[in-house]
């Protein structure tokens, strides 16, 4: 770890570090909080302070760490000049407001939380700034967006932090995925991620047809975050933060995030048109609206706020220019701009916490109270100016000269020094207003609190920066000078020209234009400054409100979203269902009206008028039960019945006597179950359309009808040509020809249901299983409608009766009149049990098997639950349907593992004959305990189902039901 | 074949179906006991699945297990590659955080629970295992059969209602699956995958109709299982009426469509004369990119988080239809995409009835008439006693950090996976050309995550900023599986070369048993032959 790669690391590390310790620190640690992130802040700045002399001259300080290889995306930390001055100011200005922070936040504030926040914000501009790959670069920029919103929004309970936050996110956030994409085009132009293969790679780039799309992405994203026209609105509101956020987040890191992935890609993407145009002109309008708009502000912060909006676009325009000279301006002021901005935040932080409020209306003359702030602040201010003897002056003269320096011909070079000289009056202005408004004059009126100088320890950040201020103003080449130079030739390499840092470089041009701004602000102010004081918002720009127009935009494009999602999908079952069904008949039709439909040469048999009766019989009762499905569920169910006869006499008929066996079984306990059920369906209404069927009903039912016509005569045809072909060399015939010698059956349906296929057989059953878990449950909950609730019509009469007479009780009439079939019933359950025994046994051999043999047998218990009623069925018979499923299910499993025992793999089957006592030789599969498994978990299944059902008609209704009833039957 | 680790393959199917069928066996009352059955069964198969992954992460060739020992492709056939392997893994550890949650309270919502969640596990486990087309069906019929019973699970209006919408929807889409695979059947004579792929080349000119429109029919019903724009709009409704650990559990159901795709519809030939594969390629960019719209829309209109999850699910599934589509460079990404977004969207379900538990515990608290003296639904008072795990201090800042993961883990941003694996697929996708669709569907794709961003800030800032809102309680065994599943995400982020590296292999491997007769067929003709 002290290699100079590990601790870079290290450097990058420690704030998430301590972030994540802060973390779980008890909301009340204030000083453990505080002296985590200072520790680790400083720690962190000594390193990187450790590490200037690996970037010295050029040098570049590489730590890959392998991530992602295989699609060229390695954890990469970078460090050369531009990273570490980047890194400096970060982890610098990020130690001073941890220091002004202590005593900035109000006790009762959860303080490790916001330094936690603070500490994974800082940590994530750094990974930013040293990123070495243009991926893990937009990976730390999506992170400083969030880290960003958590610290806007820290007073969430405010609404404005929270409108706040959230706008700031979704801009940047927005500007990031465009990032994403733009780096991405440049990685496939470059064909690399890697920074240094791109920083080689200009030509390559800026000769690509991509380039246009990847700068105005990267752009877009640059823009955002640096807050340029037109994407500036998030940061004056982002002022809802507390102070020391906004003295970070605006002045060495978030903002500048922008404009380090700028100055970072200016050697590959600037020196093109379309970089000038767009750059520079957005760069220009920022400048002069930031500057215009922080005139008029009321607020201490939001006039800083704008500032730092013109700031910022003072630097893209100097980017924008193209040209090295105003490249190293660019960095400069950067720099320049993140000490001056940050000590003026730090101080306007201080006249809230002291006086209570940021009005600038309210405040004045407070330099008798707190002096030593004031000097400090007018020291900032003047920087912010461009007062000569501080850094602001000299990247301010930096750039006067660089916008004569431009004479490309456009007309934004030609009109540049006028409106440079103006943007810097304007600074002036608002500078001076800023301090004059504040500091001088008569002695406050009716602040909330009375004011006094703050902690010493707390102007402490604001005197460093000041004295730096100072220090880079009046001797330049000895304090910033030689770190600056390596950042400017980390960036520019061999194209850096020469520049001066001089304080006086004589008579020239640039000192005109300072001294005219100066003079002109100064003059405007002494004109304007009561003016000012009335003012409500800019003139000019005061309807570009970016907020109502973003938040107009959302509020939009959620209500377009939720008329487009009505408009597209829908909720309800039946649309769904027609476009399911719609969609598949296209996917069925499609390949015949591009490959043609025809026929295969199989000769079909002649048509049996039998068997076509049967047919048109069949095809009836389906036609009847889908018609009369709504309106007569009686009827349409006893319908469906008859269609499922004709399928079993077909099966029978074309000589399938095991699936008819199944089929006729099936059909009956479906149908007895379903009829069973039919008894709790709420009551029709009768009229379904009061005032008659409308038109648009009648149309929707026609389209049905024709979808429906043509799905079924789409699946004819489909059917019809399969048929019409031979089978091809199937796997079927191997079933028939091994059943018997190898399965051990003669019934080869059976074979391959409990050997060939068993594992399907097994998952069928379980599914039948499920399925009776779920009607149980579903009905264990059931609410009937409420008109179903009471008993049937039928019974009432029955019970009146019985109750009319004397000698009789109630479900007498009922006892008797079920008394021959039960006797019947019960007298032959056993019976019947016996038959589905025997259909188990033999149906290895012949049709029967397992699941014919559990359905009989649960027809036997339907029919006794039906003649004997279910407590006197319960009372005598063990009916534990769940149990029967349980044992079905495991004794499948086990006959199955029993492979397992002779190494064989699961469903194995042996088969061998017994030689019993008297029976003699039988013929024994282990298939046949599978199947006595498949036996017990259908009659299982049914029997859940069953009782489901009965259960419910001996549960009493509750008190409140059966009273609304008898009343409604008193008035009937 | 010998000794218990060779069957270790068909395990992930017998275990939970032995655990379920063994509490069947058990009173509804020993609540502790299947607990604890289920929860360790659950592990177990966790613990199987690695053993798995890593089986098949070893070899190049896939792991057939022939059941019944009869040969392929007469009897069923398992087959354990790569992607069968991860998606096992990642179902179960589903499965796991699921059910730890629910037994926080849910699962006492109903009965038989525990049988219906590991029997849900089973039919996932078998889906993904098998390779056999029919086989496949029945594994279908079982997870839906359970998926119906959880569903339901917890009972009240809404879950009856929209249960049996998904019933209706889920039956009708069976029966495509049977039109589908009988087609299939009965063009090439093979239910087997494997054999199917080396059979397909082989179909007469004369019957590539038949088959395409088999395949096709097939892919309807795949389609619809993934919520495909327009089939999918049964998805958000469906699964914000289930309880919330089913509903995290259902996070997969879509995947299975989405598997099934890339292991059937994938197998149609690149054959001059059809150019079947074009189609289906065509097929899954549109319908991708409609279903990416659809979902990014869905997200924005979402009044409420539990449908917002659902429409994350139909982006996600949109994105991956896309995916596909776009052919074999965009595979591995999208199969990370597949394992992030699955465990993204699964811990948002589980936590958003959290956040807003305040909202949904009208839904489970008895409506004031019982119709019958029995009645109860949701959770019982009685119940309420006897908790397991501690409440825990600091809820507000833990689920305000959980919600804030899974909103930037299913919008794609970092530090989470989400982000790598957005990545993945465009960097995919622009190395596959640059034109129009791919400008259109890297847009879509960071579009819609920017919607998620806009949509879960305004939910996340109204529920967990806003103040007075009332304190929640919020016990360990709730916090864990979220935790769990995020670390899992952070993990995919942290892990993600040797990851990638493994789906990159899952892809190419898809790619080569897709083109080529794998190995593992016996001779076709063998049977035929006495």
């Amino acid at each position: 770890m002290t290699s100079p790669e590990g601790l870079l690391l290290a450097m990058l590390i420690l704030p998430f570090l301590g972030s994540l310790t802060a973390a779980f620190l008890k909301p009340a640690a204030r000083t453990p909080a505080w002296a985590l992130t200072w520790a680790a802040t400083l720690i962190a700045l000594g390193i990187a302070a450790y590490l200037y002399p690996a970037v010295e001259g050029r040098a570049v300080l590489r730590n890959e760490i392998e991530w992602l290889p295989s699609l060229g995306l390695n954890f990469l930390l970078r460090l050369d000049g531009l990273s570490w001055i980047f890194s400096i100011l970060v982890l610098g200005i990020g130690a001073l407001v941890t220091l002004y922070a202590r005593y900035y936040m109000s006790p009762e504030d959860p303080v490790p939380r916001f330094f936690a926040y603070l500490m994974a914000f800082m940590g994530s501009m750094l990974g930013l700034v040293l990123s070495g790959n243009l991926i893990q670069l937009a990976f730390f920029w999506e992170l400083t967006s969030l880290f960003s919103f958590l610290l806007i929004g820290y007073w969430h309970h405010n609404q404005s932090a929270r409108d706040a936050a959230r706008m700031a996110l979704i801009a940047t956030a927005a500007g990031g995925l465009c990032l994403l994409l733009g780096v991405l085009l440049i990685g496939k132009i470059v064909g690399s991620y890697d920074l240094d293969r791109v920083l080689a790679s200009g030509d390559l780039i800026q000769s690509s047809d991509l380039y246009l799309p990847a700068l105005i992405l990267i752009l877009l994203g640059a823009f955002t975050k640096s807050a340029q026209f037109p994407f500036h609105f998030w940061l004056p509101h982002a002022m809802a933060a507390p102070t020391p956020v906004s003295a970070y987040l605006h002045s060495a890191t978030m903002v500048k995030a922008g404009v380090f992935v700028l100055i970072r890609l200016w050697p590959v993407l600037a020196g093109t048109d379309a970089w000038y145009f767009i750059v520079s002109t957005t760069g220009l309008l920022t400048l002069l609206i930031g500057a215009w708009a922080a005139i008029f502000q009321q607020d201490l912060k939001g006039l800083l706020a704008y500032s730092t909006i013109s700031h910022l676009g003072l630097i893209t325009l100097l980017l924008g220019l193209g040209s090295p000279l105003a490249a190293v301006a660019a960095i400069f002021h950067a720099v320049n701009h993140a000490t001056f901005k940050a000590s003026l935040f730090m101080a306007a932080g201080i006249i809230d916490h002291e006086t209570g409020t940021r009005d600038l209306r309210s405040l004045s003359g407070l330099y008798r109270f707190m002096p030593i702030t004031a000097t400090l602040a007018m020291v900032a201010a003047a920087a912010m100016a461009g007062v000569p003897l501080l850094n602001g002056f000299l990247s301010k003269e930096m750039f006067l000269s660089a916008s004569l320096a431009e004479h490309s011909g456009t007309i934004i070079d030609q009109a540049l020094p006028a409106l440079a000289t103006l943007a810097s009056a304007f600074a002036v202005l608002y500078s001076l207003r800023f301090i004059h408004q504040t500091f001088f004059g008569p002695a406050p009126q009716g602040l909330p609190r009375i004011p006094g100088e703050a902690p010493h320890w707390m102007r402490v950040p604001i005197e460093i920066l000041v004295v730096a201020c100072l220090l880079v103003g009046i001797l330049p080449a000895m304090t910033i000078g030689p770190y600056l130079a390596t950042a400017v030739h980390s960036v520019l390499g061999d194209a850096t020209p020469a520049y001066s840092l001089a304080v006086w470089h004589g008579f020239n041009p640039p000192l005109f234009m300072s001294i005219a701004a100066l003079g002109l602000g100064t003059g405007a102010y002494l004109l304007f400054r009561k003016t000012l004081n009335r003012q409500d918002g800019a003139p000019l720009i005061r309807r570009l409100k970016g907020r109502k127009i973003f938040e107009a935009s959302l509020a939009a494009i959620v209500d377009t979203a939720r008329a487009l999602e009505r408009l597209l999908g829908t909720r309800r079952l039946q649309p769904q269902l027609r476009l399911l069904v719609v969609v598949a008949l296209l996917a069925g039709l499609l390949p015949f009206t591009r490959l043609g439909y025809g026929l295969g040469d199989h000769q079909g048999t002649v048509v049996d008028p039998g068997f076509a009766v049967v047919w048109m019989i069949g095809g009836a009762c389906a036609i009847g039960a889908a018609w009369l499905a709504k309106y007569h569920r009686l009827a349409a169910l006893i319908l469906t019945g008859g269609a499922g006869l004709v399928c079993c006499i077909t099966f029978l008929w074309l000589s399938a006597p095991d699936l008819a066996l199944t089929q006729l079984l099936v059909e009956t306990v479906t149908t007895v179950l379903l009829l069973l059920g039919l008894r709790w369906l709420p009551i029709r209404a009768e009229e379904v359309w009061p005032g008659g069927r409308a038109a648009s009903v009648t149309l929707r039912r026609a389209i049905d009808l024709t979808i429906a016509v043509a799905a079924g005569l789409g699946m004819t045809l489909i059917a019809y040509a399969v048929m019409t072909r031979p089978l091809p060399g199937s796997v079927s015939r191997f079933f028939v020809e091994r059943a018997y010698p190898e399965g051990g059956g003669t019934n080869v349906v059976n074979v391959i249901l409990v050997d060939f296929r068993a594992f399907d057989t097994l998952g069928e059953v379980t599914v039948l299983a499920i399925v009776a878990l779920t009607v149980f449950a579903l009905l264990r909950r059931f609410r009937p409608a409420q008109e179903s609730v009471g008993a049937p019509a039928q019974q009432r009469v029955q019970n009146a009766i019985d109750e009319a007479r004397e000698g009789r009780q109630v479900g007498d009439t009922l006892k008797d009149y079920l008394l021959i079939p039960r006797v019947i019933m019960e007298w032959l359950f056993p019976v019947i049990m016996v038959f589905a025994i025997y259909l188990w046994i033999r149906g290895h051999d012949m049709p029967g098997g397992g699941f014919a043999a559990g359905i009989t047998l649960s027809i036997a218990l339907i029919v006794l639950y039906m003649a004997s009623g279910t407590r006197r069925v319960e009372a005598r018979l063990r009916v534990q349907p769940a149990r029967w499923i349980g044992f079905g299910l495991l004794l499948a499993l086990l006959t199955g593992m029993g492979a397992w025992l002779f190494g064989h793999p699961f469903l194995t089957s042996y088969f061998g004959y017994l030689d019993l006592p008297i029976v003699g030789k039988v013929p024994a599969a282990s298939a046949l305990l599978f199947d006595l498994g498949v036996f017990l978990i259908v009659v299982g299944a049914t029997a859940l189902i069953l009782i489901a059902i009965a259960h419910q008609s001996i549960r009493r209704p509750s008190a409140s039901i059966l009273r609304q009833q008898a009343l409604e039957q008193g008035e009937g | 074949m010998a000794g218990v680790a060779d069957h270790l393959i068909v395990m992930p199917v017998l275990l939970p179906l032995a655990a379920s069928a063994a509490m069947l066996l058990m009173s509804e009352r020993r609540r502790v006991l299947k607990r604890v059955i289920s929860l360790a069964t659950v592990m177990a198969l966790i613990t199987i699945s690695v053993l798995l992954l890593r089986t098949a992460a070893a070899s190049h060739d896939p792991l057939i297990y022939l059941l019944g020992d009869w040969p392929a492709p007469f009897g069923i056939t398992l087959v354990l590659d790569r992607l069968s392997a991860a998606m096992l893994l990642l179902t179960n550890i589903l499965g796991f955080t699921s059910l730890l949650y629910a037994t926080a309270r849910w699962d006492r919502a109903g009965p038989r629970f525990h049988a219906l969640f590991l029997l849900q596990l089973m039919g996932l486990n078998g889906a993904f295992l098998t390779g056999d087309l029919f086989n496949l069906f029945v594994f279908f019929e079982v997870l839906l059969a359970a998926s119906y019973g959880l569903l339901l699970h917890g009972a009240g209006r809404k879950r009856v209602t929209a249960g049996l919408h998904y019933v209706s929807i889920n039956i009708a889409t069976s029966l495509l699956f049977l039109i589908g695979a009988s087609l299939t059947y009965g063009v090439t004579g093979t239910l087997n995958v494997a054999d199917l792929a080396a059979r397909i080349p082989a179909v007469a000119a004369e019957d590539l109709m038949l088959l395409q429109a088999g395949i096709g029919i097939l892919g309807v019903a795949f389609f619809i299982k993934a919520g495909m724009w327009p089939l999918g709009f049964w998805l958000p409704g469906t699964y914000s009426a289930a309880v919330p650990p089913v509903a995290a559990l259902f996070a997969i159901l879509s995947k299975v469509g989405i598997y099934a795709m890339l292991r059937v519809l994938l197998l149609l030939p690149q054959d001059p004369s059809g150019s079947a594969t074009h189609v289906v390629d065509e097929w899954l960019q549109i319908g991708g990119l409609a279903t990416i719209a659809f979902g990014t829309i869905g997200v924005l209109s979402s009044k409420s988080l539990s449908r917002l999850a659902g429409y994350s699910l139909i982006i996600s599934s949109g994105t991956l239809l896309a995916s596909i589509g776009a052919g074999e460079a965009v595979l591995s990404g999208a199969l990370f995409y597949l394992v992030s977004s699955t465990l993204g969207v699964s811990a948002f379900y589980l936590l958003i009835e959290l956040v807003g538990r305040a909202e949904t515990d009208m839904d489970t608290s008895p409506p004031a008439d019982a119709v019958f003296d029995d009645e109860y639904v949701g959770v019982r008072e009685e119940d309420q006693e006897n908790e397991v795990g501690v409440v825990i201090p600091a809820t507000l800042a833990i689920l305000g950090g959980g919600f804030m993961f899974c909103a930037l883990l299913l919008a794609g941003l970092p530090p989470l996976s989400g982000f790598i694996a957005k990545f993945a697929i465009i960097n995919g996708l622009l190395d596959t050309g640059i034109s129009p669709w791919t400008w259109t569907l890297a847009a879509l794709i960071l579009l819609s995550g920017l919607a998620t961003i806009i949509a879960t800030s305004r939910a996340g800032v109204d529920l967990i900023w806003t103040p007075d809102r009332p304190s929640r309680d919020l016990r360990l065994v709730e916090a864990v599986p979220v935790g769990m599943l995020l670390a899992l995400c952070l993990g995919l982020m942290i892990f993600a070369g040797p990851i990638m590296r493994y789906m990159e292999q899952t892809a190419d491997a898809l790619d080569v048993t897709a083109r080529q007769p794998p190995a593992i067929l016996s001779d076709p003709e063998e049977g035929t032959t006495p």
